[in-house]
């Protein structure tokens, strides 16, 4: 059975190989059958991908502990859902699981195009097929998840053997958030190939038009999304499950997810740069490029631990594949742009330093300043271990001290940018949209500091946050007013209606506003408070306005893990609110103890309870309480976030044509900021939409 | 049988490579072995369970401290004790088994989720420095010279290590200044250029062509 899956596998790498040369074969013969069957190839690899992950998959669900990867990383009693996510919980199944997933998406970009771009789509096929075979010769020769176990018997020969029961998923990954984290945040690394491989073929194919951009924009917001989605379960994940108060620490797999996540916004923002105004277009080649590498390099970091240590270089052979990969990544995209950099020749020239343009060439600017203090700072003890042979730790503290004022200067263009008009902006315009927002935000940050919040980061915060949130505000309502007046309809229905008439733009304005409720949560880290303390039963425990008061330690069992766990009520000012039970569990499988963390999440904080278990030192139980504030607000931000791009992916309602006269309100670009006066022509028509 | 094992044997061209570095790093209760990665393993769990002993020695064995989890020293003054504990979370808890800087270490998946005794006995030595009155500074070299620059949870800044502080500021200077000059160019080029464009565009004219053309901004 494990042959099957096996031969599914290299079937695959058979089928991406074939798919490779044919493709190229097709592009210089320009033989239509060719490219067919190229494509066809491409798109059956998915399929028989598809077959090795269910013969996996159903090996994990029986329990078939001849195979050496399900003995590692499943056991008998495991509930269904997680012997499923022990598909990806270890080195040779996330391989696998990779390779799935940008199959899927290979498969859909060769279907969904098959008969568009003619001219392009056989290029784009040699490229993913190019990706596919990196990573197909992984799952087959390097990291093959259908290893067999083997005994030797009394005279030294090896034969198929199988144990009776595995050793476990690692507890830390038993969370209903480990089954949904993973498949999304390798969503988002697999789905930027996409994008990637449409900006090359573009450049090597020389293909005419800007066509290209968009379609690699779609693309990029799909994965984007799923990055996004990704990053933020994650950080949840380490918040509900790790048990020390926080939800991100700078750890280089974090940080790898990160940075294509950045890259990827500075793309999303300057492509417009592009759309509209025909520049930048080497820039936005090159972040996708680079986007993609992140993704390969964020893979390697997480596979095979080479930032731990550089001898983990050595340890794990896959780190050596990837850095080839990327090495060759690196080279045909260097050549692929200066053979054709004439090809990316922009159109136009800036014409001011204040105006919609130079705010995106500082964002990004400022995004690939961020991204590159994240790469510096994961990378940095590599290279400072290479240069003077000490090994130097950089932690938590170097990261939030660099990001912390970038992110904040960041939330300030989010605030500026949409507000300039392109070419141009005069400062008497600039005045009348900045002044109120601005001057409500700093009162509001005078206020804050009134009232005794006096951490100097969190403060600018405030006061950018609330600047931020009224120019957006204050876009929709500008907008909603003309259609209102025109339509005689209220203010709701006719934002409902502007936002459908640019769903780009609007959806963009939530996706913003989104960020700024996360970073208010992040803010909020600074007033962060906790209490560790050994407690009896019938002791209480102060923190903020609660009061802990332990009721009873206990143990439960069953079949997976014991616990051992703590009866907590909950009082404020006097009267009982909740009860808490944080646990300790000890998983039989793995005999490995978990932290089961307690957590009342309200809008204004979080009581986070952990139950440290014994003191080794006194043989009394030992609470570790902590209050974070607005937290949730993060995972809000993260829903808006969501919302908003997908209401950016859905395309513009077309308006029917209406004769009726072209009312003279239209705006002065030179001084009317973004608002542009919804569509009220005879012939008006939103902006196209997209494939 | 013998095409099971080919089929293992044609995939098995990782037999060099160390176990996959996952986040389980559990006791390896697989008894058996993959056919061709025997040495692999074996290295690898001698290498388990000698780091699971270090930080089992390192955790028990250290002097059991009295009294509440990461009290501070009755005898420092309370400006002290900010001191000692703003010290804590820069120096990184040494047991191997953690990340974590002394002064926040939990182990969550150990036996006890506190800090462990390595993390305490760090703390505790800072509390003794800040008592006999050493400077930031020095407690901080005294960590140095016992521990190497790793203990540092920052790294220094001086020597190579300032490359890390100086880059991620340096690195978006340069480049505000590049674009700084590209746009002067861009903007030299295009004054030169624009008498070429045409004769001049109204601006109402140019706003309501471009809006009904669909290149209104977005």
């Amino acid at each position: 059975m494990d042959i099957f899956g096996s031969f599914a596998l290299l079937l695959a790498l058979v089928a991406a190989v074939y798919a490779f040369v044919a493709g190229i074969a097709g592009i210089i013969t320009h033989r239509a059958l060719l490219i067919k069957s190229a494509r066809n190839a491409g798109m059956a690899v998915c399929v028989l991908v598809a077959v090795a992950v269910a013969t996996l998959e159903f090996f994990l669900q029986t329990d078939n502990f001849s195979l050496a990867y399900v003995a590692e990383h499943s056991n008998t009693a495991l509930p269904w859902y997680y012997k499923f996510a022990a598909l990806w919980s270890g080195q040779e199944g996330s391989l696998l699981w990779w390779t799935f997933l940008l199959s899927i998406y290979v498969f859909f970009a060769l279907f969904l195009n098959r008969k568009r771009h003619p001219e392009l789509m056989p290029y784009v096929g040699v490229i993913l097929s190019g990706v596919q075979i990196f990573f197909l010769t992984l799952n087959n020769f390097v990291a093959s998840p259908f290893s067999v176990l083997g005994a030797a018997d009394g005279s030294g020969v090896m034969h198929l053997a199988r144990i009776a029961e595995g050793s476990g998923l690692n507890p830390l990954l038993q969370y209903p958030e480990m089954v949904i984290h993973p498949p999304m945040l390798y969503s988002g690394y697999t789905g930027f190939t996409i994008p990637f491989a449409f900006a090359l073929a573009a450049l090597l194919g020389r293909y005419p038009g800007e066509k290209w951009i968009h379609i690699t924009r779609r693309w990029t917001m799909v994965a984007w999304t799923f990055q996004t989605i990704g990053i933020l379960l994650g950080a949840h994940w380490a918040y509900a499950v790790l048990g020390w108060g926080g939800y991100w620490s700078w750890d280089p797999v974090e940080n790898a997810s990160l940075l294509p996540w950045i890259t990827a916004t500075a793309f999303l923002h300057s492509v417009m740069m592009q759309e509209k105004r025909g520049m930048m277009k080497i820039w936005n080649v090159w972040l996708v490029f680079v986007t993609f590498m992140l993704c390969i390099l964020g893979t390697m970091l997480t596979r095979s631990g080479v930032v731990s240590s550089v001898h983990a270089f050595a340890e794990s052979s896959i780190g050596g594949w990837f850095v080839g990969f990327l090495a060759i990544i690196l080279a045909v995209c260097l050549v692929a742009w200066y053979r054709n950099r004439d090809y990316l020749r922009s159109d136009n020239q800036l014409d001011s330093l204040v105006s919609r343009e130079s705010s995106f060439l500082f964002n990004n600017l400022i995004l690939l300043a961020a991204c590159f203090a994240v790469l510096w700072g994961t990378l940095f003890p590599v290279f400072s271990e290479w240069f003077t042979g000490s090994k130097i730790s950089v932690g938590p503290p170097f990261f939030n001290k660099v990001n912390v004022p970038i992110a904040l200067f960041l939330i300030f263009l989010t605030g500026v940018g949409p507000l300039l008009a392109w070419r141009k902006t005069s400062l008497d315009g600039l005045r009348r949209n900045f002044a109120w927002p601005l001057a409500v935000g700093v009162a509001s940050g005078i206020a804050a500091y009134i009232f005794g919040f006096r951490n100097f980061y969190a403060l600018i915060c405030l006061i950018l946050s609330v600047f931020v949130t009224l120019t957006i505000f204050s876009e929709f309502y500008r907008g909603a007013r003309v259609i209102a007046a025109r339509d005689h309809t209220d203010l709701f229905t006719a934002a409902r209606e502007l936002t459908m008439r640019n769903t780009r733009r609007y959806g963009g304005y939530i996706v913003h506003f989104g960020m700024i409720v996360i970073f208010i949560g992040i803010a909020g880290s600074a007033f962060n408070k906790d209490v560790e303390r050994q407690m009896h039963v019938g002791d209480t425990l102060q923190i903020g306005p609660y009061s802990l008061l332990v009721q009873n330690f206990d143990e439960t069992t069953n079949a997976n893990y014991d616990a051992q766990r703590a009866t907590i009520e909950v009082f404020r000012d006097g009267k009982s609110q909740m009860m808490l039970f944080p646990e300790r569990r000890t998983y039989s499988a793995s005999g490995v103890t978990e932290t089961i963390v307690a957590v009342e999440s309200s809008p204004l904080r979080d009581l986070y309870v952990v139950y440290s278990g014994i003191s080794p030192d006194t043989n009394q139980p030992v609470l570790h309480a902590y209050l974070n504030p607005l937290v949730k607000w993060i995972w809000f931000g993260g829903v808006i976030v969501v919302l908003g791009t997908g209401l950016a992916m859905l395309p513009n309602r077309r308006n029917a044509i209406v004769l009726r006269p072209v009312e003279s309100r239209i705006s002065d670009p030179l001084t009317g900021g973004g608002t542009v006066v919804p569509a009220v022509g005879p012939i008006s028509r939103s902006t196209s939409t997209h494939e | 049988m013998s095409d099971l094992l080919r089929i293992e044997l044609s995939s098995g061209a990782a037999s060099r490579r160390g176990r996959p570095r996952d986040l389980q790093s559990g006791p390896p209760a697989v008894p058996l072995y993959r056919a061709r990665e025997v040495r692999g393993s074996a290295r690898f769990l001698i290498y388990v369970a000698a780091s699971l002993l270090l930080v089992l020695v390192t955790c028990v064995s250290a002097p059991a401290q009295e009294g509440a989890i990461n009290a501070p020293d009755a005898t420092l003054s309370p400006a002290q004790a900010a001191r000692a504990e703003s010290l804590g979370k820069r120096v990184k808890c040494m047991c191997g088994g953690c990340d974590d800087a002394a002064g926040m270490c939990t182990h969550s998946g150990g036996n006890f989720a506190g800090p462990c005794d390595v993390a305490k006995a760090e703390l505790k030595e800072i509390d003794d420095r800040v008592a006999k009155g050493q400077s930031d500074d020095q407690i901080l070299q005294a960590f140095v010279q016992e521990y190497g620059p790793t203990v540092l949870i920052e790294p220094p800044k001086k020597g190579f290590d300032l490359l890390a502080w100086v880059m991620p500021i340096a690195l978006p200077i340069i480049a505000v200044l590049l674009v700084w000059g590209v746009v002067t160019r861009w903007r030299e080029r295009s004054s030169t250029l624009a008498p070429a464009g045409g004769p001049p565009v109204d601006a109402n004219l140019l706003a309501r062509a471009q809006h009904e053309s669909g290149q209104a901004d977005e």
